[in-house]
């Protein structure tokens, strides 16, 4: 190390150098491939329900299930859900969702939602809908994906929510801690995933803003919400902006995520997963308003 | 000598735990608890006991995680990674009748159901998945049953070097303290590179700080302080090379002849001015300093301390 001026630091994110560091460092890839200079605005929903969850944390699952039916239909601009739906996936399609089991997991209820939904408003059969998170071989006969992270910070990655949730299909999770969580977003391109995300559906009815590693309840909260989009990296880009918002909010000064999540736009600029770039992200709010946390 | 278990009662309130703590120590760690493991890692970790209250319709229950570290510094850095919460009281004496705190003088904080507690060689994390009032009273009773009988250890040595405020307008920022072994923990409290350019291990000790001042305007500025003590002099010289080559490639190494202190060095960058300070096994760093000035009287107050220590150690 001691001779090497190729090392990620606290400066690089000053200078705005991070991709350049990176792209010589452990990336091997080269940085600004990615959807930067494409002219495509990425749509993410963010649906939310004041009484989604009650006090005692218990998840109501019908206004669930409403809430995901807003989703889909904000998503794909579609007037009925079973259009709505279609646009996703198909009839034949073998689905494979994808929520997350630790520290902050995907809430059941969203899962059993929409399971029911495939089911009922695709057709799919249920032996074609399995539970997808885990290994390499998991995702293998899945024709369709639906990643289903929980909101989340990370105390390796920064941000533990979009990018890193198909971490156990690399086969080796613990390559990708520290500098090299910049390359989470290769594990999107491995054959046995590339292609088959159809949505990104995140579980933010009670998300955490701290990082951990362990869950702290002070840093838990209701915002009672769905985001979705098709582009991962949007989606967690506008995951970031809310855990950012309110972890200011919470101590009334800066408070930046430690370490810096440099998945995000390491997804974007090196991997051409999607874009990381607010002005080129349209958010379409629906239901409860306060504490939004998008200003 | 401190009891390697604690003794928690069968029964509390309404929680009734089982009869046996479920034992994780450093081979089935992340088993237990996945990537978070590499924190008690990165500390001196000995072994965890979890206990799991239940009730009987199994709802709600109380977990508690008692993990006993190597010395109690390095259950203080557990504490030390996040002040906030409400202080409780869970010795029968009250703290500061040990040496006067540069910490905050408490010992265990609570928040939305979690107590967060330091006792000797012991960090405990007692949780009810649902607040109530009774399963406060729970959880607080919970935590004085482990602090019962431990010794309370005075905080880490290290933090002496801090002042309580600098040249009148720097004040300390007690809830901004944090002690540590790890780069892993280091960019938790303070990012500065995903590598480790300090070569921080368990035979090192490290402290960062945060001063502030507030303006006449009421603007508030803050500096970070970080002080490494190593295991030998020649260790934190490799330190300050590899951290300057990482950090500093494009700036002439040295020691800067122009500051009255010896063994100092200062660099404007990106955000502000950076001070470095070595002396023997002690290596100091302050970082975005609104100027020289300021990061030079930083610097040589660190240094003056550092020096002391040095010299108290080489006695």
């Amino acid at each position: 190390m001691e001779n090497n001026p190729k090392l990620l630091t606290r400066r690089d994110f000053i200078r705005g150098t991070v991709g350049a560091t990176l792209a010589a460092s452990v990336l091997g890839v080269p940085w600004a491939k990615g959807t930067a200079e494409v002219d495509r605005i990425s749509i993410v929903t963010v649906v939310r329900d004041k009484n989604v969850m009650d006090a005692g944390f218990k998840v109501d699952s019908k206004i669930l299930k409403n809430m995901l039916d807003q989703t889909v239909l904000r998503l794909t601009g579609k007037a009925n859900i079973q259009e709505a739906w279609a646009e996703l996936v198909k009839p034949d399609d073998i689905v494979g969702l994808v929520p997350t089991p630790h520290l902050n997991p995907t809430h059941p209820e969203l899962v059993d939602a929409v399971k029911i939904s495939l089911i009922k408003e695709v057709g799919i059969s249920e032996k074609n809908i399995i539970m997808a998170q885990g290994g390499k071989r998991k995702p293998m006969r899945c024709t369709a994906l639906i990643c289903m992270p929980a909101l989340k910070g990370h105390w390796l990655t920064g941000i533990g929510t979009v990018i890193k949730n198909y971490i156990m299909y690399s086969g080796r999770p613990s390559s990708y801690h520290q500098e090299k969580s910049a390359k989470l977003g290769e594990i999107w391109l491995i054959p046995e995933v590339k292609g088959k995300t159809r949505l990104v559906l995140v579980d933010a009815i009670h998300p955490l803003c701290d990082k951990g590693p362990q869950p702290d309840p002070r840093y838990k909260w209701a915002y009672n919400g769905l985001l979705a989009g098709t582009d991962p990296v949007a989606v967690e880009t506008v995951c970031l902006r809310i855990l950012e918002q309110k972890r200011h909010a919470l101590r009334g000064e800066p408070w930046p995520i430690s370490p810096p999540p440099i998945c995000v736009e390491a997804a974007d600029k090196a991997y051409g997963l999607g874009t990381s770039k607010m002005e080129k992200i349209k958010i379409v709010h629906f239901g409860w308003k306060e504490d939004l946390l998008l200003g | 000598m401190t009891e390697k278990t604690v003794k928690l009662p069968k029964t509390i309130g309404v929680w009734t735990r089982s009869d046996s703590a479920r034992i994780v120590d450093s081979s089935n760690i992340f088993d237990y608890m996945n990537g978070a493991g590499e924190l008690y890692l990165a500390y001196g970790f000995d072994h965890l006991e979890v206990y799991e209250y239940t009730t009987a319709d199994q709802q709600d229950g109380i977990l508690v995680e008692v993990y006993f570290m190597k010395t109690a510094n390095d259950a203080f850095g557990l504490l030390s990674m996040d002040w906030g919460g409400e202080s409780v009281a869970i010795h029968a004496l009250p703290s500061f009748q040990t040496s006067p705190s540069v910490a905050p003088p408490t010992r265990a904080l609570y928040g939305g159901g979690l107590l967060r507690l330091w006792a000797d060689t012991i960090y405990a994390r007692v949780m009810a998945y649902r607040e109530t009032s009774e399963s406060k009273k729970a959880v607080l009773s919970l935590g004085q049953k482990i602090a019962a009988d431990r010794k309370i250890s005075a905080e880490p040595e290290l933090l002496n070097i801090l002042a309580h405020s600098m040249d009148s307008g720097w004040k300390l920022r007690k809830d901004r303290i944090g002690f540590f072994r790890s780069h892993l923990v280091l960019n938790s409290l303070y990012y500065l590179s995903h590598q480790n350019i300090l070569n921080l291990d368990h035979s090192t000790e490290a402290v960062t700080a945060a001063y502030e001042n507030i303006s006449d305007a009421g603007t508030a500025r803050s500096v970070q302080l970080l002080f490494v003590k190593y295991a030998t002099p020649k260790k934190a010289q490799k330190a300050l090379n590899v951290f300057h080559n990482a950090y500093l490639h494009e700036h002439q190494k040295g020691i800067d002849p122009g500051v009255t202190e010896k063994n100092s060095n200062f660099f404007k960058i990106e955000d502000g001015w950076l001070g470095y300070t070595i002396n023997g096994a002690y290596l100091g760093f302050v970082f975005e300093c609104p100027n020289r000035e300021s990061a030079q009287m930083i610097i040589n107050h660190i240094s003056r301390n550092t020096e002391k220590k040095e010299n108290e150690r080489g006695k």
